[in-house]
């Protein structure tokens, strides 16, 4: 929606007639401060003179008259504070400056105790910080630069800065900065992605993915501003610029510049948004040019374990355990604290050592900033003692670059001693085998072994042997065998047994009974006889021995007492029987009988 | 007649478990190929699975250094302690299983032999007690080995990042604790796609089964219907 011309030409003087006419009650205020945005352009071009009145008073600033510049206003804002009970009001007049002739002009200050302001207007048109496809887009502020570097775009709807704690750096040192985007609040629809950097010979590191957003007030303008935390590097010596480019997406008036009085004088994107004033465009905004000097790192005094780490360093170390055993693995940690580029500190942290099997390190990295600037990076390293006693881990060193000195420094971490037990096994005590022959430790991938040749035989199955039921079967069937051996050499055995006591009894009773005929004979040799073979077969089934092996002296050998003396006292009539022919009377058989049927009873169980 | 069945039976079981063995199908596992196995899940960071091929790998070669010594650089990259065992879990698995149990049949033999000569031939008696004495000795540390191989049938590895242990087969509440990848853990009962696992602390909990790898992996199925 337009806004009749006529209008237009109706407010312009009543707001100047408003302006003159506090023009009284200026002394009244508290302070009165000008500045002039940007304080060079060219011809076409306006900037932007503000005026910010401060105090209880009633505004009243005066447009100046300057030959060769034309003053008009386009705006003014007010804000009231209460502090302490004190009423504060704050006034901001914007006034549109247009040359109408090239030149250095000076504007006198809105107070007499003001410093004057400066305007340069150059011949001819020139391009403004923002850049689009098709050129300035229609209708914009001119840009400006401020105080702090922060040069806005010709519509003053946007900026790009860098911040940089620093504009002399060394090859391979990272500085962090900050890379802003300022949005004036109604002016820009969108952010359209990250900040780029514009020099191929720097390389920004860890970006924070995420930007910081916050309220500021640039030239008495509400904008956001997203703050993007990196670090910055320069990859080769030289002299260079840098600028940092953003694309967004602003709102541009849609009218032609002869209509846009009105939003000059409202100068408030609600009523540009109300009156569907504007149309969205896609552009990008560069930021101002920033100065770097990159110096190559000195090639004096460097020391041979440098790997390129520039920065602040601090190194120390410790281990898992201050005890272990032989051939048991340790931990040894060498921590780097500081600041700088942490992804060129590398250690191999302990090396080859007679004392220790290492290998290769794994690197760990804390940060204690979102780019990773400050932070701790820890190298873990798996130890093993080769031999028991008192061993020293030998202090670690590390060397870095430090910017604020200029020179090359070496840290120095202290010797650690760890107390190693002997291996409970002796293979412990000996120093691990190497790796497989023809091979060495993967360091690519921490340490590990290398790959082996196939070619082994394959079983179909992890599970233990001893645990297969297919395997189970060939001692289930071992122990079947073995036992049921066993059982049938002890049925047989027995068997034997029982056929050799049958023999006996059956030879003892044929014996007992030819004892009896011949008592009842009074055939003492006969009788004598038959005593004597039934006492050794009765003796010979105790002691397991064969008949014919038992004789007086076998007898006085395992025998005591009343039965040794009588069974003796057989074999010697037995023998007197035989050779001499002796009589016995009857009784004497029957006290004999008795004695070889004793003997009998004490053999057989009861 | 029925005096010969035992033997007869005893026979046909020792020909069927050595024919068994004999005809073992050439395809299947071997120690390097699963030692090649866990070093690419290691340089692939994924300790677990890892860990998981280190120790099947150490189930049939347990003197490999090469296997003991990426098993604890993989089990220290991982933030594990290395593993502790005791002086006889030591001693007992440092031998070849394979070629223990065969020697422990071997001793199982002698043994049983050299016992039933001495009823036999008792005139021999004390060499045959020395036969006897070493055939048990045998046996014996075949069986320490295979003691100390048994909690291996029951161990299993935790195959995900962070693997959490609840206190009951269900996953409605958030678990407080969790178990790190690679640690090994004893598997009990399952119930609804959780096991019931012992960690080396003590503590038991369920963990959801997919997080865990069992350290002997399920037998292969016979094909139905196959020639």
């Amino acid at each position: 929606m337009r806004m009749p011309s006529r209008l237009l030409h109706w407010m312009v003087p009543v707001v100047a007639l408003q302006m003159f006419a506090a023009g009284s009650a200026l002394g009244a205020l508290g302070s009165v401060d000008a500045t002039i945005e940007p304080q060079q352009i060219e011809m076409g071009e306006s900037a932007r003179l503000t005026i910010l009145t401060s105090g209880s008073g009633t505004l009243s600033p005066t447009l100046p008259v300057v030959a060769g510049l034309e003053f008009r206003v386009v705006g003014t804002s007010r804000q009231i504070q209460f502090i302490n009970g004190a009423t504060i009001e704050s006034t901001s007049t914007i006034i549109r400056v247009t040359p109408e002739e090239p030149g250095v002009f000076t504007i006198p200050g809105p107070t007499p105790k003001s410093p004057p302001l400066v305007l340069r207007v150059n011949p001819g048109n020139g391009a403004g910080s923002l850049s689009s496809p098709g050129g300035g887009p229609p209708g914009l502020l001119p840009g400006a630069t401020t105080a702090n570097g922060i040069r806005l775009t010709a519509d003053g709807s946007a900026f790009v800065r860098l911040e940089t704690p620093k504009h002399e750096i060394y090859v391979g040192e990272s500085v962090p900065v900050e890379i802003q985007v300022g949005m004036r609040d109604g002016f820009v629809a969108s952010i359209n992605g990250l900040p780029k950097l514009n020099n191929n010979d720097f390389t920004l590191n860890n970006l924070s993915r995420q930007p910081e957003r916050a309220q500021r007030v640039i030239d008495r303008n509400p904008f956001t501003v997203y703050t993007w935390h990196s670090n910055l590097a320069a990859v080769k010596p030289g002299t260079y610029k840098l600028t940092f480019e953003a694309p967004l997406t602003v709102k541009i008036r849609a009218r032609p510049k002869s209509d846009s009085m009105l939003d000059d004088l409202l100068g408030d994107p609600f009523m540009q948004n109300f009156f569907a004033a504007t149309i969205p465009k896609e552009v990008t905004v560069v930021s101002p040019e920033a100065g770097f000097t990159v110096l190559p790192l000195p090639t004096e005094g460097k020391p041979r374990d440098f790997d390129g780490a520039v920065g602040s360093f601090k190194i120390s170390t410790d281990v898992s355990s201050a005890k272990t055993t032989a051939g048991d693995p340790l931990t040894l940690r060498l921590h780097v604290n500081g600041a700088g580029n942490f992804d060129r500190v590398e250690s191999t942290v302990l090396g080859a050592d007679g004392q220790w099997k290492t290998y290769a390190p794994k690197a760990v990295f804390k940060p204690a900033d979102p780019t990773g600037f400050r932070g701790e990076k820890i190298f873990e390293q798996p130890l093993i003692a080769t031999q028991p006693g008192i061993r020293t881990v030998p202090p670690l060193s590390f060397s870095y670059f430090d910017p604020s000195t200029r020179r090359y420094e070496t840290a120095h971490s202290s010797p650690l001693n760890v107390t190693v037990a002997p291996a409970p096994d002796s293979t412990a005590n000996e120093p691990p085998p190497p790796a497989t022959a023809g091979t060495q430790a993967d360091a690519a991938h921490g340490g590990l072994q290398p790959d082996h040749a196939a070619g082994e035989a394959r079983v179909d199955s992890l599970v233990p042997l001893y645990f297969q039921p297919r395997f189970l079967s060939v001692p289930g069937a071992l122990a079947l065998l073995f036992v049921g051996a066993w059982a049938a050499l002890r049925r047989r055995e027995i068997d034997r047994q029982h056929a050799r006591e049958r023999a006996r009894s059956q030879t003892i009773r044929e014996l007992l009974t030819r004892m009896a005929a011949a008592a009842a004979a009074g055939d003492a040799a006969l009788f004598f006889n038959a005593a004597h073979s039934v006492l050794r077969q009765a003796l010979s089934a105790r002691w397991q021995v064969e008949p014919e092996h038992i004789g007086s002296a076998e007898v006085e050998a395992r025998l005591e007492g009343a039965d040794r003396s009588g069974i003796l006292e057989i074999f010697a009539l037995a023998d007197e029987a035989n050779y001499s022919g002796h009589l016995l009377r009857a009784t004497d058989f029957e006290r004999w009988t008795e004695i070889v049927r004793q003997q009998l009873a004490d053999e057989t169980p009861a | 007649m029925m005096r010969r069945a035992p033997w007869a039976m005893a026979a046909a079981l020792a020909l069927v478990g050595f024919l068994s063995h004999a005809q073992q199908a050439p395809a299947g596992y071997s120690a390097s190929s699963l030692y090649n196995t866990a070093n690419a899940y290691a340089r692939a960071n994924q300790p677990g699975l890892a860990v998981l091929n280190y120790e099947r790998a150490l189930l049939l070669e347990p003197n490999d250094p090469d296997i003991a010594a990426n098993l604890r650089h993989v089990r220290l990259a991982s933030g594990l302690p290395p593993e502790s065992r005791t002086g006889f879990e030591r001693a007992a698995r440092s031998l070849n299983p394979r070629i223990l149990a065969w020697a422990g049949i071997a001793g199982l033999a002698l043994a049983g032999a050299a016992v039933l000569a001495r009823r036999a031939y008792p005139g021999h008696r004390r060499k045959l007690l020395a036969a006897a004495a070493a055939g048990f000795l045998v046996l014996g540390v075949a069986l320490a080995n295979a003691w100390a191989l048994w909690p291996a049938l029951h161990e299993a590895v935790v195959v995900a990042h962070a693997a959490p242990l609840r206190v009951s087969p269900v996953a409605l509440e958030e678990s407080k604790v969790s178990l790190p990848e690679a640690t090994i853990v004893r598997a009990g009962a399952e119930h609804d796609g959780f096991v019931l696992v012992q960690v080396p602390g003590g503590r038991t909990g369920w963990v959801p089964e997919a997080d865990l790898a069992a350290l002997l992996p399920k037998p292969r199925q016979p094909r139905l219907g196959g020639r």
